[in-house]
């Protein structure tokens, strides 16, 4: 194993024991809250990254992703009260047959065709599931939680521990493509997809390998909303809030490597929870407007641009 | 130096005079809430702010709640239900707030039930519609006319039978408001034996409502009830205008959002006339109670440095009412102790500002009064016919009423 991924893999062990110790350390809820939501934008703008930073595919129907995870885990708890590693493992297997669907039908388009075609999807699901009564339909439904499993004493706590995880699973998965020979494909078809079809990149595959990971990714994201909420609802579920700001996390943060979206994701979220509860009025949406257009005219490679004076010769930072 | 150690006696003494004074100074009662102040229901959450916060300056210049001045910390959830739980654990655990009213609405009310039942709180509920009917929480006390669930269905179907109506035509929007009222509607429908001969839901972003106004009339319905949001209120109702819907039609309307709401109504004008509508408060003789009127004095002045709908019928009356039913529990029990707030409010009813309020034991009112009233004599572009009664005449409560339905609705929207 090389050096930097055994201090890859040392960072994620302290930052899952951090987590842990949280949990088990603070009383206070508050900070759970709060941090789940962020752990979960994390989670959101790492997988947006595959396809949208790697590939150059601007996808704006993350919202429908997220719907579909928190939709999944409605359907198995309200059928078969299935527990939480189930709802999240399904969703992710739905995530992902969803983004080969998606894939498939949408990847021959480019640019602001593809970005289009992705939000029609997002309109496309809502209604499907407005109409669909079983999981409430229009009016939403509401879910009671389970009992909190031993070492948590509280709900809130334990998904604020998956969530971690999941931030885990998808910074590596993320990292990992960026590192392979996938990342570099997709890096070659960012840039020149006809000259990188030409020199035998296999172009469609890994799109759609990027969809399906990206989907899997998003919808397991999604799944632990449901028990977080307790509360689920179309226009919850597939706000388009959640494409908004995935994206301009990622932007923010820098789409080029793997910790760009995460420190966005941290920034922005962080901002948008903090303002939630001190400014609280129309001024935090135009902070965070203010915030997007900053860093588009002075940074437009995001954070790690400000950070990286040069560019890398070779891509794959580690 | 004798001088100087006598001034520092003075002030020294003078210090520990005035420290038992401050001491007495018993901090703030603090309620928190999130109210919807941007987003899709930052116009009614704006609103029943506002009612809220002129309770607040009238307990405060009447010397506080039990002698203790009353501040609120409010956090806008941006109309979502994502951002409710957020919000109210930092109330809970950072604020520590003595008591929570909830957000305006039913969609960011849904997520808090949870939390507030396991933590044993009260929630002083505003304007949700059966949040709390899965979660039973027994210190949930919701802040709206509503009553029993079926009761809005029932007012305006049993206001139609009574015309003549025999058969019922239902146009409802996909949304969480609208689709339980429709269903609502169906079981009320079949409880008065009302045969339902067109039964649609659209979606909430249709904007052209001819195909489906004419689809409605081919079936010829007595009665038509639309349980719509405040942009599908206005195009159905200039649908009607063009296409009609015929003299069979008794009573059209029923829970159209949006007819509530100043800018809407001053839009709309007479198109409005001859529809029966559902509303909260207005300003028909049977609708004033101690208070009533001041509170609108004051509102109407304040709502114009606000910003916020210049009637306010809807909602903010509510709002003042929901702090007058706290103030009447704490002073009863002298105490801020939640269960014995619970309990008070459950065993008693209070005198509000938009009338006396009993608790049913799920912590909906118990008795309806959700007002059926029509529009008559509406003109185009003024909003300040409004503010005189007659211009929507009650039909329903039969204790609220001040007037009878006309009948058939195209008669009624001469």
């Amino acid at each position: 194993m090389q050096r930097r991924s055994i201090a890859f893999w040392l960072g994620a062990v302290v930052f899952l024991a951090a987590m842990l110790a949280m949990t088990q350390l603070v009383r206070n809820e508050y900070p759970f809250f709060a941090g789940y939501v962020i752990l979960q934008f994390v989670v959101l703008a790492v997988a947006w990254t595959i396809l949208g930073g790697y590939a150059g595919y601007v996808n704006f129907g993350t919202n429908a992703f997220f719907g579909v995870g928190v939709y999944t885990a409605v359907l198995l708890v309200k059928a078969f009260g299935a527990p939480l590693p189930v709802q999240i493992a399904t969703a992710a297997v739905v995530g992902s047959l969803l983004g080969l669907g998606v894939g498939l039908l949408t990847l021959r388009m480019r640019g602001i065709f593809f970005s289009i075609a992705t939000i029609a999807l997002a309109i496309i699901i809502e209604t499907s599931i407005t109409n669909f009564r079983f999981v409430g339909g229009a009016a939403g439904i509401q879910l009671q939680r389970p009992p909190v499993t031993a070492p948590f004493d509280s709900y809130v706590k334990m998904l604020f521990f998956v969530q971690a995880l999941l931030v885990v699973i998808a910074v590596a998965i993320t990292r990992g493509i960026q590192n392979s020979r996938i990342g570099r494909g997709l890096h070659a078809l960012r840039d020149d997809e006809l000259a990188a079809e030409c020199t035998g990149v296999p172009t469609l595959r890994l799109k759609l390998l990027a969809c399906v990971i990206s989907g899997a990714l998003m919808a397991a994201a999604g799944a632990p909303a449901a028990m977080y909420l307790q509360y689920a609802n179309p226009d919850s579920a597939f706000n388009l809030n959640y494409s908004v700001s995935v994206l301009a996390m990622a932007l923010i943060g820098g789409t080029a490597h793997w910790i760009g979206p995460v420190l966005g994701a941290i920034l922005l979220g962080a901002t948008q929870q903090l303002l939630a509860v001190t400014i609280s009025s129309e001024v935090n949406v135009l902070v965070l407007g203010v915030m997007l257009v900053l860093f588009v005219v002075a940074a437009p490679k995001g954070v790690i641009g400000l950070v990286q004076r040069q560019p890398k010769r070779r891509g794959g930072s580690k | 130096m004798n001088r100087r150690l006598l001034l520092g006696w003075a002030a020294a003494i003078t210090l520990l005079g005035l420290m038992p004074a401050a001491r007495a100074e018993e901090p703030p009662i603090r309620i928190g809430m999130s109210m919807p102040q941007t987003g899709g229901l930052a116009g009614g959450g704006k609103a029943s702010l506002l009612g809220i916060e002129i309770w607040r300056d009238d307990i405060n210049a009447r010397g506080g709640l039990l002698g203790r001045k009353v501040e609120l910390v409010v956090y806008d959830d941006k109309s979502s239900a994502s951002e409710t739980p957020a919000i109210y654990a930092k109330l809970l655990d950072i604020d520590k707030v003595d008591l929570l009213f909830a957000p305006y609405a039913t969609v960011p009310t849904a997520p808090i039930m949870p939390l507030v039942k396991q933590r044993g709180l009260l929630l002083m509920g505003n304007f949700s519609f059966q949040v709390n009917s899965k979660v039973h929480h027994d210190m949930w006390f919701n802040n709206a006319p509503w009553g029993p669930a079926d009761s809005w269905a029932t007012g305006f179907l049993t206001l139609g039978q009574k015309a003549g109506g025999k058969t019922m035509a239902l146009l409802s929007a996909d949304q969480e408001f609208a689709q339980n009222l429709a269903t609502t509607a169906r079981d009320v429908a079949k409880k008065l034996d009302l045969n339902v001969v067109f039964d649609q839901a659209y979606p909430p972003s249709l904007a052209e409502f001819s195909s489906i106004v004419r689809a409605m009339n081919a079936t010829k319905p007595d009665i038509v009830f639309v349980a719509s949001y405040p942009p599908d209120s206005a195009a159905i109702l200039r649908a009607v205008n063009e296409i009609g819907v015929g003299d069979n039609v008794r009573i059209f309307g029923g829970a159209m959002v949006g007819l509530q709401f100043a800018a809407v109504m001053e839009n709309l004008g007479s198109l409005m006339n001859g529809v029966v509508n559902f509303n909260t408060w207005l300003p028909e003789p049977s609708m004033y109670f101690d208070g009533t009127k001041e509170f609108f004095e004051t509102y109407s002045k304040r709502a114009v440095e606000a910003k916020v709908d210049p009637l306010g019928y809807y909602l903010a009356p509510y709002g003042y009412a929901m702090g007058q039913m706290v103030e009447a529990a704490a002073n009863a029990t002298k105490s801020l102790d939640q269960k014995g707030l619970a309990k008070y409010l459950h065993e008693n009813t209070m005198q509000t500002i938009v009338g006396p309020i009993t608790f049913a034991e799920n912590g909906e009112w118990k008795e309806s009064s959700t007002l059926e009233a029509q529009f008559r004599g509406v003109k185009d572009k003024n909003v300040d016919q409004f503010r005189s009664p007659g211009k929507q005449v009650i039909l329903f409560p039969d204790r609220l009423k001040t007037g009878d339905l006309i009948t058939p609705f195209e008669k009624a929207r001469e």
